[in-house]
């Protein structure tokens, strides 16, 4: 028998039973919902993850800090190392000094080499109103900021970029009225002067407003000044402290057109431990590829169900049907065309369970895009995207899946003896 | 000419051994019709799918014009039912469910004639037994006759050799029995294809040109002589 002629056939049985196999396909098609949901949103997590990276770090930027004792037996006691450090109850962090600032400097690829740093300040104050809580970082080019007003001119002459939720509390009516207004940050160091701690104010004016971002890793990181504002409230904020004049890390720039892969392995052949924009992205992915995978796991774990589901209904087709496939053997019909007429409905059944699962997650996925978006405030950003390859993927896998499960109960169609299978009574 | 040379079936083993079809030989030739009959357990149904090639004997053999299909391989015994050989059963077997064309193309399809020459051929069979109207009617809407018909639309088709009919007439009333009995020898006639009736009926088995008779699994030489 041609193999479309048994397609065909195995169809039109499927037809004649059709309650059976739309409900044996659905047990197939929970699984394909859910795994191709689950893709669609493993997808559209990756993007999301990516956008949140490339809208707050620079492609051309790398991170490095100092290489880590290499032998990290946490049980034995560790041996001194000469070299900036700190302790932090005992975990060791080193540290760069100036001198590792310049020795990275001269390497061929970097454009600029900054040292990172982890201020803390006290407060932020407007004048006549409250002291706030709030952390202020580097102004870098090349990292997207979305202006509401003002913009970065001037933040090298004293100039903060604010974020707008702190408007309110600095007494603003709006953003425009906050563009050229002071504000203080106020800093403590670690000396003691005349019994009195240390605190330092510093004054900045207002240049720019920024949406405190949805892709922001803090809802307080928005406050942004100058390299010398920073630098300057870091030494001060580590006057009397190991820290001073050391750095966690640094930030590296590599040269436009540059490929930071070969700036990375650069900085890492003089001794430290440089990690590119897409490493420390990855550690994002690989968080949501396991969320993924465990909810791939419970599709597969449907599909597993709908496997036992299909291997009844086709036992029950083959003994439903043995006169027909009696007719069929005693009119010259070969054992393997019989085995695989029901493979094939088997293979039927997939496909169906498998397109309507898939058709329904990416209905289900369409319609709860912007519901999803809008509860998580992300904006017009899609967290569910659907790849029509891995769509198709699955549905492919799913037939292949089915026509496995179709095995035994082919075989015992293809094994059935046509004379005890036209006995009538 | 179909030779039967020394066939025995045995079932069970050993104490509980017994002979189905004892020692039977006989010939017969191209275009004959012919009647094996006997009583229930007399082993003519089991006769009759030894010749079709659907069950093997203990010993024996079977020549279909020279050929001993008993030597062939299983592949090739299909091969030769669907090009040579065709089935009517008391019980019809015909797919309520499938229009009557696709009742009669299962065959064709088995055979693989192509799509282009199937419905010529589908067409005739079904003229042939006056069923020309009923070509897109579901099988579960016809008359226990038509069904009968129809499933000799589907022996036809494919232009067998042989046609093996068990009871055909045992399900049908008299008048629609005598109407498929005539479209049986009538085409056995035209044709020159040799048609085997296994049958209790006396009537349909005098029809025949020929009569085989089995007791026990025997020849039953008493009843008629056999060629």
């Amino acid at each position: 028998m041609k193999i479309t002629d048994i397609i065909i056939r195995a169809g039109r049985s499927l037809k004649q039973a059709k309650a059976r196999t739309l409900l044996t396909s659905l047990a197939i098609g929970v699984g394909a919902f859910t795994i191709v949901l689950s893709l669609a949103v493993g997808a559209g997590g990756r993007e999301y993850a990516s956008t949140i990276v490339t809208s707050n770090t620079n492609p051309q930027e790398l991170f490095v800090q100092p290489k880590m004792d290499a032998n990290n037996d946490p049980k034995k006691p560790q041996k001194y190392t000469d070299g900036p450090a700190i302790n932090y109850g005992g975990y060791v962090v080193k540290l760069l000094s100036q001198d590792d600032i310049d020795k990275i400097a001269r390497i061929d690829g970097v454009k600029t080499v900054r040292p990172m740093y982890s201020t803390t300040i006290k407060y932020i104050v407007a004048e006549g109103h409250d002291k706030y809580q709030a952390s202020v970082r580097v102004f870098r080019d090349g990292v997207r900021l979305e202006y509401v007003a003002g913009n970065a001119d001037g933040i090298n002459n004293d100039g903060i970029i604010i974020t707008d939720n702190y408007l309110e509390a600095f007494g603003f009516a709006n953003a425009g009225d906050a563009i050229g207004k002071k504000v203080q940050v106020a800093v403590e160091s670690g000396l003691v002067v005349s019994g009195q701690v240390d605190v330092k104010t510093f004054d900045f004016n207002i240049v720019g407003v920024v949406k405190s971002s949805a892709f922001a890793a803090s809802p307080v990181s928005g406050m942004q000044i100058s390299q010398d504002n920073i630098q300057a409230i870091y030494d001060h904020g580590t006057q009397g402290t190991p820290l001073f004049g050391k750095y966690e890390g640094a930030l590296v720039l590599a040269n436009d057109g540059q490929d930071v892969k070969v700036v990375k392995d650069a900085i890492n052949n003089v001794g430290y431990d440089a990690q590119t924009a897409e490493d420390l992205m990855s550690f994002i992915f690989q968080f949501i590829n396991v969320l993924q995978a465990i909810l791939i796991g419970f599709g597969i774990l449907a599909v597993l169900t709908s496997v036992f589901g299909i291997i009844n209904t086709q036992y029950i087709s083959v003994l439903e049907r043995t006169q027909q496939i009696g007719l069929m053997k005693a009119l010259g019909m070969r054992r393997r065309d019989v085995g695989r007429l029901f493979k094939l409905e088997a293979a039927w059944i997939g496909l169906l369970g498998g397109t309507i699962g898939a058709g329904l997650a990416v209905v289900a996925g369409t319609v709860a895009n912007p519901i999803v978006s809008d509860a998580l405030n992300i904006g017009s950003v899609r967290l569910i995207i659907f790849e029509p390859i891995s769509v198709g993927l699955v549905i492919v896998g799913l037939v292949v899946i089915s026509v496995v499960s179709g095995i035994l109960p082919a075989r015992k169609a293809a094994k059935l003896n046509p004379i005890e299978a036209l006995r009538t009574e | 000419m179909i030779e039967v040379k020394n066939l025995i079936k045995t079932y069970g083993k050993k104490d509980n051994a017994f002979n189905a079809v004892d020692d039977v030989s006989f010939n017969i030739p191209t275009g004959t019709s012919v009647a094996i009959l006997g009583k229930s357990g007399s082993g003519k149904s089991t006769l009759m799918h030894i010749m079709s090639g659907l069950d093997k004997p203990t010993s024996g053999e079977i020549l279909i014009d020279g050929q001993n299909i008993l030597k062939l391989k299983q592949k090739d015994i299909d091969k030769f039912r669907s090009k040579q050989m065709s089935f009517i059963f008391q019980s019809f077997f015909v797919q309520a469910k499938e229009s009557c064309y696709d009742n009669v193309s299962l065959p064709l399809e088995i055979a693989k004639i192509s799509v282009g020459k199937r419905r010529k051929m589908i067409e005739a069979a079904l003229a042939a037994v006056d069923m020309s109207e009923k070509v897109k009617a579901k099988a579960k809407e016809l008359s226990g006759g038509q069904k009968q018909r129809l499933a000799v639309a589907r022996a036809i088709v494919n232009s067998p050799q042989i046609l093996f009919a068990d009871e055909p007439t045992g399900n049908l009333d008299s008048v629609t029995g005598g109407m498929v009995e005539d479209l049986l020898f009538d085409y056995s006639k035209k044709n020159n294809v040799t048609l085997i009736i296994v049958t209790h009926d006396s009537d349909l088995a005098k029809r025949c040109e020929m009569q085989i008779h089995l007791k026990d699994g025997k020849l039953d030489t008493s009843k008629g002589k056999v060629v």
